[in-house]
């Protein structure tokens, strides 16, 4: 606030203003509210941000080894003499995986490790919606895992002469924010639920990357799973976004049938963003509730 | 009693300084160093859940990748290529160790610095600390190497491959594993180096890394399908030969991932495949450097690490 100004009540959110008691204090404006979380969503995301450009190694270990790896994929397929929409389905896969990385490390298992690093009661303490933590938790790692996905799309694509077929550019860019909304809230449920299961839970994520890898179909058609497929395109984000954006990218090259169309795995994707928001909510609201009646908020190691 | 005799923890009786005590007992204290951090890796790797679920979780993971590869021959080859089959399915059992070994040390520093913050005091303890990160790892190998030989079974008992116990190559499959450890652990151990200068979000460094290696050692596909200077990269990788030698060992007669029409060993050497010998020599030879890379990673990260102060550098994001 400029000199000389008079502090007004609602002028600025954070400015002191006098208040008859400690309660009367206590009761924020809606626009307090709003602001402290929207502040929040940024300062959880800022240092994931921020991290991309401080950490120098992260170029080497995070884009270009990550390339290779989906280029191992590529040549599994070349030395089978595959037809050439498969190395682009790879590549899709591959460029993905940063995201589903992200979620299950960076997301999933973030609150355990605030925890686990002292920071996890500073958070309920704090009067701020833990959702806002989750949220710029899912921001940044959102910034972080674009910059890999579009590094080994954009290389792979060019080095290993991926054609695009794409008719329906709307639906396709309205698929992948859908999937990556849906994987991030499953990463925000995830992050109560880890917490609850505490050591487990570091244990569950290395769990959930190459098992969920093969029934979300990542270098494959899931279709051919099978009724394995089925299940996963009902409640895994990955599986269903990744079969739909593979349907939209390559609409001209011959696909498995047995999944549904793009449009209904958007549908799909819908109910699972609401769906995972909604639990994700409920399981913080409960996670809160055991952690005040238990006092485990503050036991690291566990 | 005499001069160097003490007792407990005290000072020796006669008073004095005793600087056989900053000496340490060497091998001794090296073996029991080592024997410490291995029994501390596994039950840190061990004690998390029961038998069954850590049975799941120790098999998951190298099985999953297996069927992956198994699918994506199955769309392709609609399982006209058996043979095939085998060399994807023996390759990525393989790889769970190679990954669990090259994690492990990597994990190690991270775990001690980012999670538990013990890693400053471990490292002013009297023990040597390459052995406690030696003996860490090796327990992570462990569980490893538990995922890879059951894929084995899955592979030959439900996905057909085709396995003879009588025509094992014991000649070969010896000094390959052993040699194989060595390097693995070396490769380790250069993450692990990496992982010492780095920030928390190092955890997915090891597995990229992997994944690197899987391209250019021949685990799933034949290096004949490579670029001339990518297969002369992978003839000087350990890995290479590493898995060439086991697959060889356990499967004889089965596909080459070195040799083979088009590939550069093959038109330097004129041969179909190499030898046994060629694969122990070869693996001697290019373990040999990665171990001394290894080693001289390591000594510089931890010499930039106490200058910087870096071993109780802890970061978050």
């Amino acid at each position: 606030m400029s000199a000389g100004r008079p502090a007004v009540p609602g002028r600025n959110a954070f400015v002191y203003r006098p208040t008859a008691s400690p309660q009367a204090a206590a009761q924020w404006t809606r626009r307090q509210v709003v602001m402290t979380n929207l502040r929040t969503v940024a300062g959880r995301a800022y240092p994931r941000v921020t991290g991309l450009f401080r950490e120098k190694s992260w170029v080497f270990f995070e884009i270009l080894l990550p390339f290779l790896s989906t280029s191992a994929f590529v040549f599994v397929y070349r030395a089978l003499q595959a037809p050439p929409q498969y190395i682009g389905f790879v590549v899709l896969g591959g460029a993905m995986t940063a995201f589903w990385l992200n979620v299950i490390w960076m997301m999933a298992q973030q609150l355990w490790w605030e925890k686990s690093q002292g920071n996890l009661e500073l958070y309920f303490a704090a009067p701020m919606n833990i959702m806002a933590v989750l949220f710029g938790m899912a921001f940044g790692g959102f910034v972080m895992s674009s910059t890999r996905a579009t590094a080994v799309l954009i290389i792979s694509t060019a080095i290993y002469g991926v054609t695009f077929s794409i008719d329906q550019w709307a639906l396709l860019i309205g698929v992948f924010f859908l999937t990556l909304a849906a994987l991030y809230g499953l990463g925000m449920l995830l992050a109560s639920l880890f917490l609850m299961w505490g050591r487990e839970a570091w244990h569950l994520t290395q769990l959930l990357v190459e098992p969920v890898y093969f029934v979300s179909g990542l270098n494959f058609p899931i279709a051919r799973l099978g009724v394995l497929g089925s299940v996963a395109i009902s409640i895994l984000p990955l599986a269903v976004g990744l079969d739909a954006m593979r349907q939209l990218a390559f609409a001209g090259a011959a696909y498995p049938i047995g999944t549904p169309s793009p449009l209904i795995e958007a549908a799909i994707l819908v109910v699972m963003v609401v769906v995972f928001l909604v639990l994700s909510r409920w399981a913080l609201a409960m996670l809160e509730r055991l952690a005040r009646k238990e006092g485990r908020l503050s036991v690291r190691w566990q | 009693m005499t001069a160097t005799e003490h007792e407990g923890l005290g000072s020796p009786r006669w008073g004095g300084f005793d600087p056989a005590r900053t000496r340490g007992r060497g091998w001794i204290d090296l073996r029991r160093t080592f024997a410490v951090a291995t029994r501390l890796g596994w039950q840190m790797e061990a004690n998390w859940t029961d038998p069954i679920l850590f049975f799941i979780y120790s098999v998951a993971k190298p099985l999953a990748s297996a069927l992956i590869l198994v699918v994506m021959l199955d769309v392709i080859s609609g399982g006209a290529k058996p043979e095939y089959r085998a060399f994807v399915v023996v390759g990525s059992a393989l790889w769970a160790f190679v990954l669990s070994g090259v994690s492990g040390l990597a994990w190690t520093i991270l775990d001690d610095r980012e999670r538990y913050r013990m890693l400053k005091y471990v490292y002013v303890s009297p023990s040597e600390f390459l052995a406690v990160l030696l003996g860490r790892g090796v327990a992570r190998i462990g569980v490893g190497a538990v995922g890879a030989a059951i894929t084995l079974v899955v592979g030959v008992v439900i996905l057909g491959v085709p396995f003879d116990p009588a025509r094992i190559d014991w000649p070969l499959l010896v000094p390959v594993l052993a040699l194989g450890l060595a390097a693995v652990l070396a490769i380790g151990l250069m993450l692990a180096s990496i992982c010492l200068q780095t920030r928390q979000e190092s955890w997915s460094y090891p597995e990229a890394a992997a994944g690197a290696l899987f391209l250019v050692s021949g685990v799933v596909f034949p290096l004949a399908v490579l670029p001339g200077p990518v297969q002369a990269l992978s003839l000087v990788t350990p890995m290479t030969w590493w898995v060439e030698g086991v697959r060889r060992a356990l499967f004889p007669g089965g596909i080459t991932a070195v040799g083979g029409p088009g590939a550069l060993f093959t038109q330097l050497t004129g041969l179909a495949g190499p030898t046994p010998a060629q694969i122990v020599g070869a693996l001697l030879v290019t373990g040999a450097v990665a171990t001394l890379a290894a080693v001289v990673a390591f000594r510089t990260s931890d010499r930039r690490a106490k200058d910087r102060g870096l071993l109780d550098q802890t970061t978050g994001s």
